[in-house]
């Protein structure tokens, strides 16, 4: 019996190998005709120049990372990465995509910039199991939500929309670590998906440890990954070919976030845990007209974040007692249409409002501060489909103290080449 | 009880066998045709792209991966025209049966001898396909080709239906032969055309009519006023007509027909959403008889 069990086993086992290794002359070739060149990867290279005026003397991207509410780890000469005024080069993202063999995909994503090579993705995604299941490992961004997984280059607008940024930090939710995700098979598409990742997200589930300072009161601990567990859910019906809606919730947690807070000579250390929930909404009309015209996208997406923390340590005698509360609660909101105004030129409007729930509980009282908003305006040309030109406009009113808010303009120029493989790009 | 539990499982089964479609998914319309020709009433065929549209520009939307999710097998025409979408929904779908390798995949393109292949991949030469020229489906020698290896791949992936799929596949492929003599004589003689992009190429070889130019000077761009200018300036004074599909934009088409005086004639390049091999040769024969307006 038992034998009889292992030789059925085995067989299973080396029915793929034996499909794999006999080619199948008769049945006609099961390979795609391709200009990809044997063995080596896809490679594809995204260039991205822009050029920046502001109406606040080049410190707008700073001004807009720091609204009110929402700026969680002020180190003490901690300088964010603002765009400066006139020319500069984002960050120009080299993609490399192969098959590893045949049960798995990879993917490399590297950001270069001037200050060096960031790994900005690079996993492996099962392309053999049952069921509709997927593994993704490794460092990617997250499926949470319809824009936190699109790169820079596939955005509408320059930037990133405000509740992302600012939730997430400048890259979003990217991380490492696992993602199981199931597409059921139901007649109207449907996936699920839930991530174990490490916990290093500098907004949202950021990991100060071990740390170098002398501190007079309290201290920090420390917590093995994984730290943040996401879950999500896509569902989109068939509307045909010239209607696509596809609705997402999000779900997260980070079992430890750590912020340090610098300012008026105290440095004090805020520790807890987070969590987060949102929806994400799409829908795109393709009139099937060439070069774009006519077609039409909408997407909206709303985050609710929430940081229940305590003062952990501190650095001085003064300043809050060790084990004060600290829960902040704040949510964003954006909204964008883009049109396809003519052949190859699209016109797209965003809004962006984050704050509408702006809380800082301290125990004993509650802060509640106003929102900030920003409207977008953009046009884009596409010569071709590997190259864009995009002239934006943004209007800012950013709370950047309790009652002092900053009016101002943003104009860019920005320029996007695509190099190499030519890329699909997912829904 | 376990009498009873045998005959349920052997009702089971029988029901099973009974409803065993080979779930089919195909890119195009014309692919569509392909699998519904060959495979009869033992497929369901589930279409990706509309016919009025242009295959090289789709997004992948999530009904398509909701589709391919649940198919058996996936005919694409392959050689890279469906290589900004199809990928895509591939891996959003995730699917083992039907990765590119596995006996779920079959592209047309790959079963048949491609004109154009090994040019440069040099994209200032437009979007080009360096594999070769993918628009086969134009092409019914080729199709008919291409049938006959599909009726072997659905053999494999229903063995006991095997004699069906390649009586239906032979059945095709006889109709092209007795329908092309005909398609021949009735161009013989036509002037040429002009096409707006490299879709027809096949269908011009095999009814032996020559392409005189492309409105498009480079694939996937609009064409300049200059390249439309320098195209009437080389054809005045001769007999021709032009063509192009449906979804092509029609200024650059009826800016030649102007001032050249030559009939202009927007065709599909695909079959019907639901069609069947009547459909798809109804299409080449409004090909052949639009040639053939072009006699003076």
């Amino acid at each position: 019996m038992q034998t009889k069990r292992l030789t059925w086993g085995l067989l299973a086992l080396s029915t793929p190998f034996s499909l794999l290794a006999q080619e199948l002359p008769d049945l006609g070739s099961t390979r795609p005709v391709t200009s990809g060149s044997a063995f080596n990867p896809a490679i594809s290279v995204i260039l991205d120049g822009r050029y920046y005026r502001d109406s606040v003397d080049g410190e707008g991207t700073e001004i807009v990372g720091e609204a009110l509410g929402f700026h969680g780890h002020h180190e003490e000469g901690h300088e964010h990465g603002g765009v400066s005024p006139g020319f500069s080069l984002a960050e120009t993202e080299v993609a490399l995509t192969a098959s590893v063999d045949n049960y798995l995909d990879a993917y490399l994503g590297l950001a270069v910039t001037e200050h060096g090579i960031e790994i900005e993705e690079a996993y492996g995604l099962t392309r053999a199991l049952p069921a509709g299941l997927q593994l993704k490992m490794g460092k990617f961004f997250s499926g949470i939500g319809y824009i936190n997984s699109q790169h820079a280059h596939q955005w509408d607008f320059v930037d990133n929309a405000l509740n992302y940024q600012l939730i997430f930090g400048d890259h979003g939710l990217n991380d490492t670590g696992l993602q199981l995700t199931w597409a059921p098979g139901w007649g109207t598409y449907t996936v699920f998906g839930v991530e174990a990742l490490q916990g290093s997200n500098e907004a949202f589930a950021n990991h100060i440890g071990e740390v170098a300072h002398e501190f007079v009161a309290g201290g920090l601990s420390t917590q093995d990954g994984p730290r943040l567990f996401t879950a999500f859910a896509k569902w989109a019906p068939d509307l045909g070919a010239d209607h696509a809606l596809q609705g997402g919730l999000s779900w997260g947690r980070a079992s430890l976030h750590q912020e340090q807070h610098a300012h008026d000579g105290e440095v004090n250390f805020l520790e807890g845990d987070s969590w987060f929930a949102g929806t994400d909404w799409v829908y795109k009309y393709d009139t099937g007209r060439p070069y774009g015209e006519g077609a039409f996208r909408l997407q909206a997406e709303y985050l609710y974040r929430v940081k229940d923390l305590t003062v952990a340590a501190k650095e001085q005698v003064e300043g809050p007692a060790v084990g004060a509360e600290r829960v902040f609660t704040q949510d964003g909101l954006y909204v964008q249409g883009v049109y396809g105004i003519a052949p190859r030129w699209t016109a797209g409007l965003r809004y962006d409002v984050v704050g509408l729930t702006n809380e800082r509980d301290s125990g004993t009282a509650t802060d509640d501060f106003d929102s900030s908003s920003r409207i977008a305006a953009a046009v884009s040309f596409k010569p071709s489909e590997f190259s864009l030109v995009r002239l934006q406009y943004s209007q800012n009113s950013i709370m950047v103290g309790e009652a002092e808010r900053e009016k101002f303009n943003q104009v860019w120029l920005q320029y996007q080449l695509a190099l190499g493989a030519h890329g699909a790009h997912r829904f | 009880m376990k009498r009873v539990f045998i005959g349920l499982l052997a009702w089971v089964a029988a029901l099973a066998a009974a409803q065993a479609e080979v779930n089919v998914v195909a890119t195009t319309s014309s692919m569509g045709m392909l699998a519904r020709t060959v495979g009869g009433d033992a497929v369901t065929v589930t279409v990706l792209a509309p016919p009025d549209r242009d295959a090289h520009f789709l997004q992948a939307r999530p009904s398509m991966m909701a589709a391919l999710r649940r198919a058996d097998l996936l005919v694409a025409v392959g050689a890279e025209l469906e290589v900004g979408w199809l990928p895509a929904a591939l891996q959003g779908a995730a699917n083992p049966r039907i990765n590119p390798g596995q006996r779920g995949y079959f592209e047309a393109a790959a079963q048949v001898e491609l004109i154009g292949s090994g040019g440069a991949a040099d994209r200032s030469l437009g979007d080009v396909h360096p594999a070769g020229n993918p628009h086969i489906n134009l092409d019914p020698e080729r199709m008919a080709r291409v049938a006959r290896i599909l009726a072997e791949r659905l053999a494999t992936l229903d063995a006991a239906r095997a004699e069906h799929y390649r009586a239906h596949a032979e059945a095709f492929a006889v109709q092209v032969e007795t329908r092309l003599p005909r398609w021949r004589e009735r161009v013989a003689g036509a002037p040429g055309v002009v096409l707006h992009h490299k879709d027809a190429d096949y269908l011009m070889k095999e009814l032996g009519v020559a392409i005189l130019g492309y409105v498009e000077a480079i694939p996937g761009i609009p064409p300049s006023a200059h390249h439309l200018s320098s195209l009437v300036e080389a054809l005045r004074g001769q007999p021709g007509v032009i063509l192009h599909a449906r979804h092509q934009p029609a200024q650059g088409a009826q800016f030649l027909g102007r001032n050249l005086n030559w009939p202009v004639k927007a065709l599909p390049i695909d079959p019907p959403i639901e069609a069947g091999a009547e459909e798809y040769f109804a299409l080449i024969e409004a090909w052949v008889e639009a040639i053939a307006a072009g006699r003076p």
